[in-house]
């Protein structure tokens, strides 16, 4: 018989959640608070930074590491709002960003001049919720053109969230959405998940959203 | 689209446990699903077989038992080294 076993017993994420939390405490130990950023394609990830970063790049230093499936086109958009470089991740068909791929992206960051750090995930309600990438939170975005059943249908993605961010609100007189249904299912499955209701596109509620970002960057500047 | 990213996971996982001459040697990959991992055994056996399919592998084939709790693991690897036993 020439057949060998080779035992291994290793957890499949067991690698990533290594990698995750060598990033998790390098992000810590510059104070440099980190946001994981998931929804499914076209919520308005790209838009709602791109605004961010216009709005509040003189007063705030954002790092941004940009995850697609191909092109890099979210970091091109990104990078026309800030002299600050933004890492694109093209994924080559992965469905998501791992931990792997962060740290790379960090190692040409400067954290002792960087306040925050965003990782715009792959558009994707499933695979992202799996993969820890080091972040002090993920902030599901939601945008009003979809179904407000959608944190009942991937309910991982809305309890693995800290915030969700519920977007183009100026599209709610033109679609059936019930934002408050909305609120409700994912309060089903994550009771404590704050909102923010924004239009990335017109700024409404974008200073909510500002406070939050604030408020994460004093406590991780406090801890 | 989740069991085909734990699919590359679990063959990436195996090309670092092996050895380059080990790697077209490989003919079985044990993986343990629990029932509460949120994949569904039957996708994940189907990305692996294709998967598996392919350079550096050469067809081995997926063993996949099913559990219960949230267990994922990468359980064996079993090589045909064309070696008899010690």
């Amino acid at each position: 018989m020439a057949v060998r076993t080779i035992e291994v017993r290793e957890k499949v994420m067991a690698k990533n959640d290594e990698l995750a939390a060598e990033v998790r405490q390098k992000l810590a130990a510059a104070k440099v608070p980190s946001l994981n950023l998931v929804s499914s394609p076209g919520s308005g990830k790209t838009l709602l930074l791109e605004r961010t970063l216009a709005e509040l790049g003189q007063e705030l230093r954002f790092a941004v590491v940009t995850g697609d499936v191909q092109t890099q086109n979210d970091a091109d958009r990104l990078a026309k709002h800030t002299q600050r470089l933004v890492q694109a991740v093209v994924t080559n068909g992965a469905c998501h960003l791992d931990a792997r791929q962060v740290m790379e992206a960090l190692s040409v960051v400067d954290l002792a001049d960087t306040d925050m750090l965003f990782v715009e995930n792959v558009g994707n309600l499933v695979c992202p919720a799996s993969w820890d990438l080091g972040e002090v939170a993920k902030v599901v975005v939601l945008s009003v053109t979809e179904g407000e059943d959608k944190p009942l249908k991937y309910p991982k993605m809305f309890r693995m969230a800290e915030a969700a961010v519920i977007n183009k609100i100026d599209l709610l007189p033109y679609v059936p959405f019930d934002i408050e249904k909305a609120i409700g299912f994912a309060r089903e499955v994550n009771p404590a998940l704050r909102f923010f209701r924004t239009s990335a596109h017109t700024g409404a509620g974008m200073d909510e959203w500002y406070g939050y970002l604030r408020e994460k960057i004093a406590a991780a500047r406090a801890s | 689209m989740h069991e085909m990213s734990v699919a590359m996971e679990i063959c990436r996982m195996a090309e670092e446990r092996l050895t380059p001459e080990q790697i077209p040697q490989l003919v079985e990959v044990g993986v343990e699903v629990g029932d509460d991992s949120g994949l569904e055994p039957e996708n994940l056996r189907f990305c692996l077989e294709a998967l598996l399919q392919h350079p550096p592998f050469v067809g081995a084939k997926p063993v996949i038992r099913r559990t219960a709790g949230d267990a994922l693991r990468l359980d064996y690897l079993e090589i045909d080294d064309g070696r008899p036993d010690d």
